[in-house]
C-alpha cells in the first residue's frame, strides 16, 4: 500500500519540478503568502482543515480572503474582474460558471503535470476544458440519482393498489414516467408528497435540461439556436406541472433550492428525491433523519429518448493569470485534489475526481461494514462514468438559464401553456446569443 | 487711467470662503458626483461585469430603449410603486398606534422603547431567512400552527400564490421597519406641547377630536420625514425579497432590485443595469418630492394653527 505521506509530498512538490528543474523540498515556498477565494459551506469545510499541513510542507502561509457560497464568490470575482482587483492566486470555482471568466484563469496544461492530470477521470478533465483550456482542476463532482423509501415500496397494500391502478409492478422507477406515477400514487398531501423539485434559480434550469435531453430534445442546435422549445421540450415541462398540479410535491416547491429538498427527504414526508450523492450519509443517519435505515437509492430515471438524466458539474480550483507565483498556487491546487485530499471528501458522500477513489473509498466502506454508503459509491460512480453531461460550456450560459427558470415556474404554476413558456424563453434566449456572438 | 489693483490681502479674503468650502466640494464630487456620472456613463455602453474592455463600447441610448420596451421591467417598477405604498402606510399606521400606546405607559417606557427597536437591529438577510422559515409551506411555523389549531388542514403556499408572496414579503418588511416611524412619532409626541390639548379638552373636544384636530397634525411632519427616509430604502428593497422568494416564482414578487441585481451581477450586464437603475431613481426622486411637498405643507398648517 502506498504511503499517504509520500502521496502528498510527490503531488505538492512535483509542478515546481518540472517548472523550475529544482528540486521541490519542505520549504519550496517559504515566507510566501498564497491569497485564495474558496468557496464556502459545512461540506467545504473539512478539506481546508488540511491546508496547514501544505503551509507546513511548502514553508508559505495561506491566507483565504473569501469563503463564501458559490453565488456570492461568483458576484465577487467579477467585481474583481470590473475593478481590476484580480490580486490573489487560487480561487474555488464551478464547471457552469468557469466559461462566464474569459481568460482570468490559466490553462493548467502543462502547469500541473500530465501524469497528475491522467489519475484524474477523463470525463471530469473534459468538462473542466473550456476552448481547449483546462482552466480549472476538479475537485468533486456532482450528479443526481434517485432516493426513495425503502419501505413504502416493500408494504404489500401498496403493491397491490398500485398494480390495480397502473397495470404494472411498484419497483423503483426505471424511467419519469414510472416516477410520475409512483410520485402520485404515494402523495397525501400536505402530510406527505410524493416527491418534490428544486423550483427556481439554476437548479430549475439544470434539471429541465437534463430531463429534455433524456428525453430526447435539446437545449440548442450545433448553430446554437435555441431548441428547447421542441416536443420533447414541452413533454419536460408537462412533468413538472402535472406533479404540481396534482399536489404530489409541496406548493412551495417553486421556492425550493437543494437544502429544501434533501431536508424534505430526510424529514420522512417524501417518498421519492432526486439528488446528489452528498446527502447519502445524513439520510441514513438517525440524529438527523426519520428514514435512516429506511433509504433505497437507484440510478437516476430514463425519459423517453432512452437515455438516463445525468446533469453534471464539478467543483474545481482555478489559478488566476496575474498571479505572482504559479508554481505555488499550482502546488496548492494539486495538493488540495491530490489522493489523501479526495478521500476525506468522499468519504462525506462527495464524488471524488480521481479514478483510484472511487475505488478506495468504496473499499474502506465494505471493510467498515457500511453497504450503503458502499451501494452509493457504485451508484454514482456508474452514473458519473455512462450518463454525466454538462450544460452548454458557453460564456452566456448563467444568462440563458435566467431567461428560462421564470419560464419553467410560469408554465408550472399555469400561467402559460409550457408551448408559450418555451417560445418566450427560447426568443429570449436567442437574442442572448446574438449579443453573445454566438449566432451570426 | 490704469485699473487699480487689488492688494494681495483682499484676493487672499475674497478666496478664503472658497479655500474653506473646497474640502466640502471635493468630498461631494468624488463620492458623490463622479460614481454616479460614471453610472450614468457606463448606461450608455454595453459594459459587461466579466469584460472590461466594454466599458468603452458606447452603445447610445440602446439600453434605454431595451427597457422602455420590456414589459417585465415595467412590471416591476408597478410593484415597486405598490409594494411602496402599502408598506409604507401600514408601517404609519402600525408604528403611529404603538407610538400612542408607549407615549400612555409611564413605567417601563425605557424598556419597550428599547425592545421596540429589536427588529431594526437584525440584518435583512437574517429577517428573511426568519420569514422564509415561518412561511414555508411545508416545514414552516405558520402552516403547522394553522393544522395544529384546526384552522385549515392545507399547506397554503405563501411564498408562491400570487397575492401571499407579496403579502408575505411585505408582512416581513413592516415587521423590521415599522419601528422607525414609531420611534419618529414618538419623539413627535414627546415634543408636543401640552397648552392646546388642555385647552381642547376644556372646550369640551372628545379625545377622538384631540387625536384627529391636534395631536395629528403636529405629528405628520414627523410622520413624512419617516415616510421620505422609509421610501427610499423601500424603493432599493432586495435582501428580503431575494432570500425569500428571488423576485419569483414566475417573477411574482420581483421588484426593481431584485431584477437590476440579476442583470448586474448574475447576467452580468453592467450597462443594462446601470440604465434600469437610472430609470428607478425617478421613483425616489418622486416619492421624496411628494413627501417633502407634503412636509411643507404640514408645518405650514401648524405654523398658522399655533
Amino acid at each position: 500500500m502506498r504511503s499517504p505521506k509520500l502521496k502528498s509530498l510527490t503531488c505538492a512538490a512535483l509542478l515546481p519540478l518540472l517548472l523550475s528543474g529544482t528540486s521541490a523540498l519542505a520549504g519550496e515556498f517559504d515566507g510566501y503568502t498564497l491569497r485564495v477565494k474558496l468557496i464556502g459551506g459545512a461540506q467545504y469545510e473539512p478539506l481546508y482543515a488540511e491546508i496547514p499541513k501544505w503551509e507546513e510542507m511548502t514553508g508559505a502561509k495561506v491566507e483565504v480572503l473569501s469563503r463564501k457560497n458559490h453565488f456570492e464568490l461568483d458576484r465577487e470575482i467579477k467585481q474583481d474582474i470590473a475593478a481590476g482587483t484580480l490580486d490573489w492566486c487560487v480561487g474555488s470555482n464551478h464547471t457552469s460558471f468557469a466559461p462566464q471568466y474569459g481568460n482570468i484563469y490559466i490553462d493548467l496544461n502543462g502547469v500541473v503535470a500530465d501524469d497528475v492530470l491522467a489519475e484524474f477521470d477523463t470525463l471530469a478533465i473534459k468538462n473542466s476544458t473550456v476552448n481547449e483550456r483546462l482552466v480549472q482542476l476538479p475537485r468533486h463532482s456532482d450528479v443526481s440519482n434517485l432516493f426513495y423509501k425503502k419501505s413504502l415500496y416493500e408494504d404489500q397494500a401498496n403493491k397491490d393498489a398500485f398494480k390495480a391502478k397502473y397495470g404494472y409492478d411498484l419497483t423503483p422507477p426505471e424511467t419519469f414516467d414510472q416516477f410520475k406515477d409512483q410520485a402520485m400514487f404515494f402523495a397525501n398531501a400536505p402530510t406527505f408528497y410524493g416527491t418534490q423539485y428544486v423550483g427556481k434559480d439554476e437548479a430549475i434550469t439544470g434539471r429541465f435540461y437534463e430531463m429534455l435531453v433524456a428525453n430526447g430534445g435539446a437545449l440548442f442546435d450545433e448553430n446554437w439556436n435555441p431548441t428547447f422549445n421542441s416536443e420533447a421540450g414541452v413533454k419536460t415541462v408537462m412533468w413538472f406541472k402535472e406533479l404540481y398540479d396534482s399536489k404530489a410535491v409541496p406548493a412551495g416547491v417553486l421556492n425550493y433550492l437543494w437544502d429544501d429538498t434533501g431536508l424534505g427527504f430526510a424529514s420522512g414526508t417524501v417518498a421519492l428525491n432526486l439528488d446528489w450523492a452528498g446527502w447519502a450519509a445524513f439520510f441514513n443517519d438517525p440524529a438527523n433523519s426519520k428514514v435512516a435505515g429506511d433509504v433505497g437509492l437507484v440510478r437516476a430515471p430514463k425519459g423517453t429518448g432512452g437515455k438516463r438524466s445525468g446533469w453534471a458539474g464539478s467543483h474545481t480550483f482555478s489559478i488566476t493569470e496575474t498571479c505572482d507565483n504559479k508554481e505555488a498556487a499550482a502546488s496548492f491546487i494539486t495538493f488540495l485534489t491530490d489522493h489523501d485530499r479526495q478521500m476525506i471528501e468522499a468519504r462525506k458522500g462527495l464524488l471524488p475526481t480521481r479514478t483510484q477513489v472511487w475505488k478506495d473509498v468504496k473499499a474502506e466502506f465494505e471493510a467498515a461494514g457500511n453497504a450503503f454508503q458502499a451501494e452509493v459509491v457504485d451508484t454514482y460512480s456508474k452514473s458519473m462514468a455512462e450518463d454525466a453531461f454538462t450544460p452548454p460550456l458557453i460564456e452566456p450560459w448563467i444568462e440563458v438559464s435566467n431567461e428560462i427558470w421564470p419560464q419553467l415556474q410560469a408554465a408550472i404554476l399555469g400561467e402559460k401553456t409550457p408551448q408559450e413558456a418555451l417560445d418566450q424563453a427560447a426568443d429570449a434566449a436567442r437574442l442572448i446569443m446574438e449579443d453573445a456572438g454566438y449566432i451570426q | 487711467m490704469a485699473r487699480k489693483r487689488k492688494s494681495p490681502y483682499k484676493t487672499r479674503q475674497a478666496l478664503t470662503p472658497y479655500l474653506l468650502l473646497s474640502p466640502a466640494f471635493l468630498v461631494l464630487l468624488f463620492v458623490v458626483a463622479l460614481p454616479l456620472l460614471f453610472s450614468l456613463y457606463t448606461s450608455f455602453t454595453g459594459y459587461r461585469l466579466v469584460r472590461p474592455e466594454s466599458l468603452w463600447s458606447w452603445v447610445g441610448t440602446r439600453n434605454y430603449e431595451r427597457i422602455f420596451a420590456d414589459v417585465d421591467f415595467w412590471i416591476a417598477f408597478g410593484r415597486t410603486i405598490l409594494f411602496l405604498a402599502i408598506a409604507l402606510n401600514l408601517e404609519f399606521i402600525f408604528g403611529l398606534g404603538i407610538a400612542l400606546l408607549i407615549n400612555r405607559i409611564t413605567w417601563g417606557q425605557r424598556t419597550l422603547r428599547t425592545i421596540m427597536m429589536f427588529p431594526m437591529m437584525f440584518s435583512p438577510i437574517l429577517v428573511g431567512y426568519q420569514f422564509k422559515f415561518i412561511f414555508n409551506d411545508n416545514i414552516g411555523v405558520l402552516n403547522n400552527a394553522l393544522q395544529s389549531l384546526g384552522i385549515s388542514d392545507a399547506a397554503t403556499p405563501w411564498l408562491v400564490d400570487r397575492h401571499l408572496a407579496m403579502f408575505s414579503i411585505i408582512f416581513a418588511e413592516v415587521w423590521m421597519s415599522t419601528s422607525v416611524f414609531a420611534i419618529l412619532l414618538l419623539a413627535g409626541l414627546f415634543a408636543m406641547p401640552r397648552d392646546p390639548i388642555e385647552a381642547a379638552k376644556v372646550d369640551g373636544c372628545s379625545p377622538l377630536q384631540v387625536f384627529r384636530h391636534i395631536t395629528l397634525p403636529f405629528l405628520m411632519p414627523f410622520a413624512f420625514i419617516a415616510m421620505t427616509i422609509r421610501s427610499l430604502d423601500v424603493a432599493r428593497a432586495y435582501d428580503i425579497v431575494d432570500v425569500m422568494t428571488g423576485g419569483g416564482p414566475a417573477g411574482r414578487t420581483e421588484l426593481l432590485w431584485t431584477l437590476i441585481a440579476r442583470v448586474g451581477y448574475d447576467n452580468s450586464r453592467m450597462g443594462q443595469a446601470n440604465a434600469m437603475a437610472y430609470v428607478s431613481i425617478v421613483l425616489s426622486i418622486a416619492f421624496t418630492y411628494y413627501f417633502f411637498t407634503k412636509l411643507v405643507a404640514a408645518r405650514r398648517y401648524m405654523g398658522g394653527a399655533a
